[in-house]
This record gives structure tokens, C-alpha cells and sequence, in this order.
């Protein structure tokens, strides 16, 4: 029934993003990338896609610059979908872009906690997630002004209100900010799909559950890896830990609990989809180790299947997820194609395989 | 041979030439020893050079892995983490010890680096995701550093050995080629001088014997001469006038 009326006012954006989604590098593109001797040739390959943005380039470029670029399309296409998106699909699309906004609004904070110039910042700051109050938090000169600011101007201040007091900007490690704000924001982001009413009870909602839901999996578990060996306390550890997905609320009771890289393995075990993972990818070996040609880490394995749902989304019509869909496996070929070029100026082929080809 | 030219300018005594032996002999053993120095130096010179091309072979394959691994974290992470690392960054993680090598009398500094393990500072970055890539990529950077600091102790200990192999070398060149030689230089010189003045003191001996010898002959032919003369006169006297018994006590003795 939804797919009635859908057309009338998503209709153009969802036809954009399948146009965008074949745009997308293919493995037999991406077997020609990694054929490339130099930049140049990359270059030259990537012009079918990024020809625009890379013509300009002059010759000798760092590969830093080929990321660049390629975000700048990302953002381009992005911005010209959000200028067509109506009604629930504008506000989806909001949601997509505060993510980019948490890590922005971090570091600015960061630059305000070591008084730094936060003006040479909002350079720094990914263009996803810009927005008109970001420069305005660059006059707040303290930590207080800086979170009244927050509230104020931006469109994080519902994330920050539930979570956050000002002092706590201060006494808090940054990444443990950035990881609450984070948490709130897949829960908001949860609950904005499933319970809109445009949106409550179509494709959308049951397919963005399922991603939003692995990416707060995901992040659980990466949390507990990443936070074996440091000053974060169990406790501190639980409450970054979103309450959505999969784990939610076994598994995540069980990965506040753990110690070891073995237990983090027996808390995702009651989840058949995850049991996998660990086999594949070695845990605490993050890369693979160093020359370690074709191992796959664990963020590998996570990148590889949230690359399989975003194409997943695609067999659905009338959802709003396909434009996540696109943005994920769009930002994942910027990963790559940063990969191949690095392991091509830095003569490193025997890696250069290492990317997540979807198509 | 620059014989007059190249000595020192002493009076040719014999307490200069003893003086001048001392010092020759002196010169010798500091020539022996600042040899032996310097070969100590030389070898240890090749040493080091030999490990600064390990080293810097070493540095360049620990670079390539550390670079690469930051390019992990880029895809890993997705982002920019450079700002957030650096500014969370509070005190030195990898610190430096210096201290000093004593090789035959030259003090070389070795620096010697430590890790406080305790100081983890970006520990939670890329919390998210990414973080175990992040520490890895510290960890291959930390042993980059060290290498580092290894290469940049040795290249130190590299210059200073240079400068001061210079220094002894030349040491050794001035006392083999200068001063030695002029030191015998002198000593011949203060030998001759010596032996000419013994030669015109003995000249000089001899002439004044001769004088001598002359003067006495003279001296002698005068007094026969004179006792010639009186003899003469004494004939005459007697002959002339009566003896004087009182007057001449000279007279000679009567011996009967």
C-alpha cells in the first residue's frame, strides 16, 4: 500500500540514488585500480566516476588529496538529494548527517578544551556534517558557553540534554562523549524510523532497524575490543553501549562483563549471524599484523557486512533506505579507493586486495 | 735539508741540548700514542659506520611499515583522528636517556630511548571503531622512533668520531713531519755549534800555548842574553877597579 503514494514525493530522490548505486565501482573496476602502477593511472581510471572533481588535480598529488576529492562528490550528491527530499525523507536524511555532526561538534570540543583557535577547525570538520550553528560554536570560549551553545544552535541538542552536563564535557575523555552522543543518536535514529508515522510499519522501518541495529551491534562490540587495556571502567563501558540490536540486552550485559577477547566472543555467540565473525576475522590483530597479506580484521568483517546490507537494500522499492544504503557503500569506495591509493605510492601490492568490493 | 732554517731558536748549550733530547724523546712516545689512539678511533669509526648503514637500511623498512599503518587507520577509521590524537596528547609516551660512551678519551653520547607504558594517553581513541589499528599504528610509529633515536646517536657518535679522527690525525702528521724534525734539526744544530766551539776552544788552546811557548823562549834567550852581558861586565870590573867586597853581596859564593 505504501508504495502508492510514495512516488508522489520520494519517488525522484529514490530514482537518483539507484542512478548514483550504478555509478558505484564494480570489481571489474577495482581489478583495474589495483592494476595501476602510479596515481596517475589511478587517476586516469577513476575518471569515469570522478573525472569532474579529479581533472583539476595537478600532477604530482599525495593520495590524501584522491580522498578529498572523492568526498567532495559524496557531499555534492548528497546535498543535491537532500534539496529534493520532502517531509520524512528531508528529516531521515537530517538524521544521516548528524552522525557527521557528533564527530564535528567533538572535535570542536576538543579544540575548546586545549583552547585552541576552534576557527582553523571548522576547516577540519567533514562537510556532511556541517550546519549553520557550527561556526557559532567557535565563538564559545569555555566548556560552559561552548554546551549552552550546543543545546542552543544545533540539532544535537536532543543527544546532548538526555546525556550530557556541561561539566561533564570537561571531566570526560572526548571519546567517551563522542561514544554517548553516538549511542543516543542510533537510539534516536531507531526510534525516528520505527515509530514515525510516515514511516512506522514499511520497508523502511524494518530495513533501517536491521542496519541501525548492526551498526549499534557493531559498535558494541568494537567498544569492549578497543577498551581492553585502558582507563574505561565496566560500568562507564555499559553505558555506551546502545540499547538496540541484536545484543540488546543479553549480549551487551555480557560484553559489559567482559574481560578478554574470548568472552566478548561467548557474549556475541547468541546471535547466529555474528558467531561467524570471530572465526573469520582475527580478533586483537587488527590489520592482520604487519605484512599479514590476506587475513581479514574483525572491523574488515563488520565494514564486509554492512556493505552486504546496504546492497541488500537495494532489492526493496519505496524506502527511504536506499539513500543509506548509498551513502555507506559510497563512503566504503572513498575507504577503498584511499586504500588502493596508498598501497600503490607506497609500493605495498601484496595488500592492496584488501578492499571491500560490493558490486 | 733545511738544515739552518727549520730548528728552534735556542742558544747552543748543552743544557739546551739536553733539553732538546728530552723533548725529542717526548715527541716520539706522544707520536706512539696518539697512533695507537687514533686506530682505536679509526676502528671504531668503521664500526659505526657499518651500523649506520644498517640502521638507516633498518629505518627505511620500519618507516614503510609505520606509514602503511597509518594508512590502516585511515581506512579503519574512516577519518581524520590527527587533531584528536594530538590534542589529547599530555606528556612524552617515548623519552630519551643520554649518556656519554668513553672511546680512547673522546665522549660520545648515546641516546638511549624508553617507553613510559604507563602513559597512554590517546588510549581511547577511535574507541568506536578503528582503536585497535590506532594503538597498532603507535606502537609500529614508537618502534620507528626508536630506530630513529638509534640512527641519530650513531650519527652523532659519526660526526664527533670524524672531527676528532681529524684532529688526532693531524696531531700525528705535525709530530711526525714537524716537530720531530726539527727537533733533530736542533739537536744537530746545537751538536755542530758545540763541536765548532770545542774545535776553536782548542784552537784557541793551542794558540795560546804557542804564545806561551814563545814568550818563554824569549824570555829565556833575553836572560842568557843578559847573563851574557854581566858575565862580560864582571870580566871587565874585575880587571878595572879592586873589587868591592861590601858593596856587592851577589858576589859569588866562594866555595872552597
Amino acid at each position: 500500500m505504501e508504495g502508492l503514494f510514495f512516488n508522489i514525493h520520494s519517488g525522484y530522490v529514490e530514482g537518483i540514488v539507484r542512478g548514483y548505486r550504478n555509478s558505484l565501482l564494480t570489481s571489474s573496476n577495482y581489478s583495474n585500480l589495483t592494476q595501476c602502477e602510479t596515481l596517475e593511472d589511478l587517476k586516469l581510471q577513476l575518471t569515469p566516476s570522478y573525472g569532474e572533481q579529479l581533472s583539476n588535480v595537478a600532477s604530482p598529488f599525495p593520495t590524501s588529496t584522491i580522498a578529498a576529492k572523492a568526498t567532495e562528490k559524496l557531499v555534492q550528491d548528497f546535498r543535491y538529494l537532500r534539496a529534493q527530499a520532502t517531509g520524512a525523507l528531508a528529516k531521515f536524511m537530517d538524521f544521516l548527517t548528524y552522525s557527521y555532526m557528533i564527530d564535528n561538534v567533538a572535535l570542536l570540543i576538543t579544540g575548546t578544551l586545549h583552547e585552541r583557535d576552534t576557527k582553523d577547525l571548522l576547516e577540519r570538520c567533514h562537510p556532511l556534517g556541517f550546519f549553520e550553528g557550527l561556526p557559532a560554536l567557535c565563538v564559545a570560549s569555555n566548556i560552559e558557553e561552548l554546551y549552552s551553545i550546543v543545546l542552543v544552535e544545533t540539532p544535537l541538542a536532543p543527544f546532548f540534554k538526555d546525556n550530557l552536563r556541561s561539566a561533564d564535557l570537561d571531566e570526560l575523555n572526548i571519546e567517551i562523549v563522542r561514544n554517548t552522543l553516538y549511542k543516543s543518536y542510533l537510539e534516536a535514529f531507531h526510534e525516528f524510523c520505527t515509530t514515525d508515522p510516515e514511516l512506522s510499519g514499511t520497508a523502511t522501518a524494518e530495513l533501517m532497524s536491521e542496519i541501525i541495529g548492526f551498526e549499534a551491534d557493531r559498535r558494541a562490540i568494537n567498544i569492549t575490543l578497543n577498551s581492553f587495556g585502558t582507563e574505561l571502567s565496566k560500568s562507564d563501558r555499559k553505558k555506551l553501549y546502545p540499547e538496540i540490536g541484536k545484543l540488546h540486552p543479553e549480549g551487551t550485559l555480557m560484553l559489559s562483563r567482559a574481560d578478554d577477547p574470548e568472552a566478548v566472543r561467548l557474549a556475541i555467540e547468541i546471535v547466529g549471524e555474528y558467531r561467524s565473525f570471530f572465526d573469520q576475522g582475527g580478533i586483537g590483530q587488527g590489520g592482520g599484523g604487519i605484512g599479514g597479506g590476506t587475513q581479514k580484521s574483525l572491523e574488515d568483517v563488520f565494514y564486509q557486512k554492512e556493505m552486504e546490507l546496504a546492497k541488500g537494500t537495494f532489492t526493496h522499492h519505496f524506502t527511504f533506505a536506499v539513500v543509506y544504503a548509498w551513502l555507506k557503500l559510497q563512503e566504503q569506495e572513498i575507504r577503498n579507493i584511499t586504500w588502493i591509493a596508498e598501497c600503490i605510492a607506497q609500493n605495498q601490492k601484496d595488500r592492496i586486495g584488501n578492499y571491500i568490493s560490493v558490486f | 735539508m733545511s738544515g739552518a732554517g727549520n730548528r728552534e731558536a735556542v742558544f747552543p748549550t748543552r743544557q739546551s741540548l739536553g733539553i732538546m733530547k728530552a723533548k725529542l724523546k717526548g715527541a716520539e712516545t706522544g707520536h706512539s700514542l696518539l697512533k695507537r689512539k687514533s686506530e682505536a678511533l679509526t676502528k671504531r669509526f668503521r664500526e659505526i659506520t657499518r651500523r649506520i648503514d644498517e640502521a638507516k637500511r633498518k629505518m627505511g623498512r620500519v618507516m614503510q611499515i609505520a606509514a602503511f599503518s597509518l594508512a590502516e587507520v585511515t581506512y579503519a577509521t574512516g577519518g581524520q583522528i590527527g587533531y584528536q590524537v594530538q590534542e589529547s596528547v599530555k606528556a612524552a609516551r617515548f623519552r630519551i636517556r643520554s649518556k656519554q660512551e668513553n672511546v680512547s678519551g673522546v665522549q660520545l653520547p648515546a641516546f638511549e630511548s624508553y617507553i613510559t607504558e604507563e602513559n597512554n594517553d590517546f588510549g581511547l581513541t577511535g574507541l568506536g571503531r578503528g582503536g585497535q589499528q590506532v594503538q597498532k599504528c603507535r606502537d609500529v610509529y614508537g618502534k620507528a622512533v626508536e630506530t630513529l633515536v638509534e640512527l641519530a646517536s650513531l650519527q652523532t657518535a659519526f660526526v664527533i668520531l670524524d672531527d676528532v679522527i681529524k684532529v688526532v690525525n693531524r696531531r700525528v702528521a705535525a709530530i711526525e713531519h714537524v716537530i720531530i724534525p726539527r727537533t733533530e734539526n736542533t739537536i744537530k744544530y746545537i751538536n755542530s755549534e758545540l763541536d765548532e766551539l770545542d774545535r776553536e776552544e782548542f784552537y784557541r788552546l793551542k794558540k795560546v800555548k804557542n804564545n806561551k811557548k814563545k814568550a818563554l823562549d824569549e824570555a829565556e834567550a833575553e836572560l842568557a842574553k843578559l847573563r851574557e852581558e854581566q858575565g862580560e861586565q864582571l870580566t871587565i870590573t874585575g880587571s878595572d877597579e879592586p873589587a868591592d867586597i861590601l858593596a856587592d853581596e851577589e858576589e859569588k859564593d866562594v866555595i872552597f
